[in-house]
């Protein structure tokens, strides 16, 4: 079962913590999104791996968009 | 109305072991930077004589003395690192706090007699204003252990005289005995001149047997009228009568207790001085606890350490302040006010130690689509927005008419700027809020968590906007300014950055006075610098920001000067629907 990770907010993509094939626990920080000064932190909404990185480092994202997919 | 109180909503939930992995490091920062506030407290304590040449003397320390005479584990320090004049005795040389006696809250407050037996320094005087302050404002009495050799003489011009200046608590402990506050004195030591006054202003003197207060003391006394200038036959003449009024000061007990009668009690023992005032105290006005509790008290929810890792010590990190008021308050417990509307402030009804308390806090994090309502662009907490403004404006409202305390929690960055909040009422709703809060007559204490920036540092709650702050506590993460630095520095030059580039010259230089003015802006927002200037009353750990809490609301809750029947309360209701 896969699940999607999507920006929340508009913002740049300043830190991502994961690569693909990486294991994440449920509420580990993945990556962090800077809007409006503040950082903010993007969490695994569950146990797994991450099995695509549709985006990288200093990427713009839009509300939304999708990030990664977690299996 | 204990279907009302008796268990409210739960609030905030178990930290998950992602969370608690990720934020050690967090928790190291915090531990790392309350460390460092602890030595510079330590600093304060040590000054001065020892405490053993102290004891040898036959005298007990003023910690010493506050440790026999308050309650255990009720002590609250304020004000500790309040030294706004760079005193180079690291101190104002008074110590005090909030702490129980016999039961019975009570502002105290003790002249630190290691310190130039503990004379009047600059800077005192504001510190002891704070402190009668906070006696009108939670109404509560007040406490001296006085022990004051007087103006530290060479530095007079600082302190002595002007509207704030050392006589000024004089008639502030008048104005609190014409309120109805107590004061009470326990009185050691050599109190000549300003430390007679600050012997004799309170209302009950309790004296110990070696101790002295007079208009003026020895050195005054065997002195001679200006001659203009000294030579070694006049300080002859000055050692002969020196040597007689060291030997026997003026206004010893035996004048004041057998002649004049000004002191109610003496006691041969230091102890004894201190025995008095805890029987007095337990004869100090107080409501029974039971009288105003809406329900048993209460732990919190969760463990208090866990604050360690809610509140990110790096500003820019967004976190959830429900989390930590379920840190905070009786059973992680609360009744939300309008949670639908102005997402970026929480207000709600909790308990402290079973009392009713207002919690008035900023959310942070993004706002969510569409918010805020007359903007195109994305609201984010620690913003404030028109529907927060205004529901701020409702909340404390209803607080003022059902006499419910109020206790803030700051991490703002301010009030949101721009031509379309213009538009949207916002600086009148601002003002709107200090003027709801200022008729709000309810005592109200604030924490600032993080950051305290621009005017929603006075509109929420700051102490710098309203009469009714009782005090303000500053933790590990504090940082206060007017606007960030980085923000400071380009508003300061940018206009000057264009000229430059017209000019063809190189911008080096004014890039140097940009990082210039960032950096001090920085070092002139640290914790450490608002407990010395006076922003926040005490820092304090992240684990006793609830301690802190429990004696503001048992403090205002002791004796008010105006009460709401539970049962006729309108707030809960109002949230109720």
């Amino acid at each position: 079962m896969a699940e999607d990770i999507l920006a929340p907010l508009a913002g740049k993509i300043i830190k991502i913590h994961v690569a693909p094939g990486a294991t994440v626990e449920e509420d580990d920080e993945v990556l962090i999104i800077e809007a409006m000064k503040m950082e903010t932190p993007i969490f695994a909404p569950c146990d797994g791996t991450i099995k695509a990185l549709k985006l990288k480092e200093g990427d713009e994202v839009e509300e939304d968009d999708l990030i990664a997919v977690i299996e | 109305m204990r279907p009302y109180f008796e268990k409210m909503d739960s609030l905030g939930k178990e930290l998950k072991k992602g969370e608690i992995k990720r934020t050690q490091e967090n928790v190291e920062k915090v531990l790392g930077a309350e460390k460092e506030i602890e030595a510079a407290v330590d600093k304060v304590k040590n000054a001065g004589f020892s405490t053993e040449k102290i004891n040898a003397r036959g005298q007990m320390t003023v910690w010493q003395r506050l440790d026999y005479l308050v309650d255990e584990g009720t002590w609250c320090p304020l004000h500790t690192l309040f030294n706004p004049t760079e005193n180079i005795e690291g101190t104002t040389n008074v110590i005090d706090g909030l702490g129980k006696i016999a039961g019975k809250w009570a502002v105290v407050i003790g002249f630190d007699n290691k310190v130039m037996a503990g004379a009047w320094l600059p800077g005192q005087s504001e510190n002891i204003l704070r402190v009668t302050d906070l006696a009108k404002r939670l109404n509560i009495p007040l406490v001296w252990l006085v022990n004051c050799s007087g103006a530290k003489l060479p530095e007079q011009e600082k302190f002595y005289a002007n509207r704030r200046g050392a006589g000024t608590p004089f008639y502030r402990h008048a104005e609190l005995e014409q309120m109805g506050i107590p004061v009470l004195a326990g009185i050691y030591g050599t109190n000549p001149a300003g430390g007679g006054y600050q012997s004799v202003s309170p209302t009950i003197l309790f004296a110990h047997k070696d101790c002295n207060m007079a208009v003026g003391g020895a050195g005054i006394v065997s002195g001679m009228a200006p001659q203009g200038g000294f030579n070694v036959e006049m300080a002859e003449a000055l050692v002969e009568k020196a040597k007689v009024h060291t030997a026997k000061p003026p206004g010893s007990v035996k004048t004041h207790y057998d002649a004049t009668g000004f002191f109610r009690y003496v006691s041969d023992e230091e102890e004894g001085v201190l025995d008095g005032i805890k029987d007095y105290m337990k004869d100090m006005p107080a409501y029974n606890p039971k009288f105003f509790r809406v329900a048993e008290p209460a732990a919190p929810g969760f463990p208090d350490d866990d604050i360690m890792r809610l509140l990110p010590m790096d500003p820019k990190k967004v976190y959830s302040f429900d989390q930590i008021l379920a840190r905070l308050v009786d059973g992680g417990e609360h009744t939300e006010f309008r949670p639908d509307y102005g997402p970026e402030m929480y207000t709600g009804l909790c308990k402290v130690d079973g009392f009713l308390v207002a919690c008035i806090g900023n959310r942070q994090g993004y706002l969510g689509k569409g918010y805020p309502e007359y903007a195109d662009y994305p609201g984010i907490g620690g913003k404030l927005y028109r529907q927060g403004l205004i529901k701020m404006n409702e909340f404390v409202t209803l607080c003022g008419r059902d006499r419910i305390p109020i206790i803030w929690f700051q991490d703002t960055s301010g009030i949101d700027v721009g031509d379309i909040a213009e538009q949207a009422e916002l600086l009148g709703l601002g003002q709107s809020l200090i003027y709801s809060i200022q008729q709000t007559d309810v005592p109200m204490m604030l924490a600032v968590l993080r950051k305290g920036s621009a005017a929603a540092h006075y509109v929420l709650g700051g102490p710098t906007a309203n009469r009714h702050n009782a005090f303000t506590l500053g933790t590990a993460a504090t940082e206060i300014y007017v606007m960030h630095g980085e923000t400071a520095a380009v508003a300061s030059y940018a206009r000057r950055l264009v000229k430059e580039k017209e000019a063809g010259n190189d911008l080096q230089p004014v890039v140097d006075k940009m990082n210039e003015l960032a950096d001090k802006y920085h070092e002139k927002s640290r914790p450490l610098f608002c407990a010395q200037t006076g922003l926040v009353d005490e820092l304090v750990s992240l684990t006793d920001l609830r301690k802190y809490m429990v004696a503001f609301t048992g403090s205002a809750y002791q004796n008010p000067k105006s009460i709401c029947p539970q049962h006729q309360m309108i707030l809960p209701r109002v949230i109720k629907g």
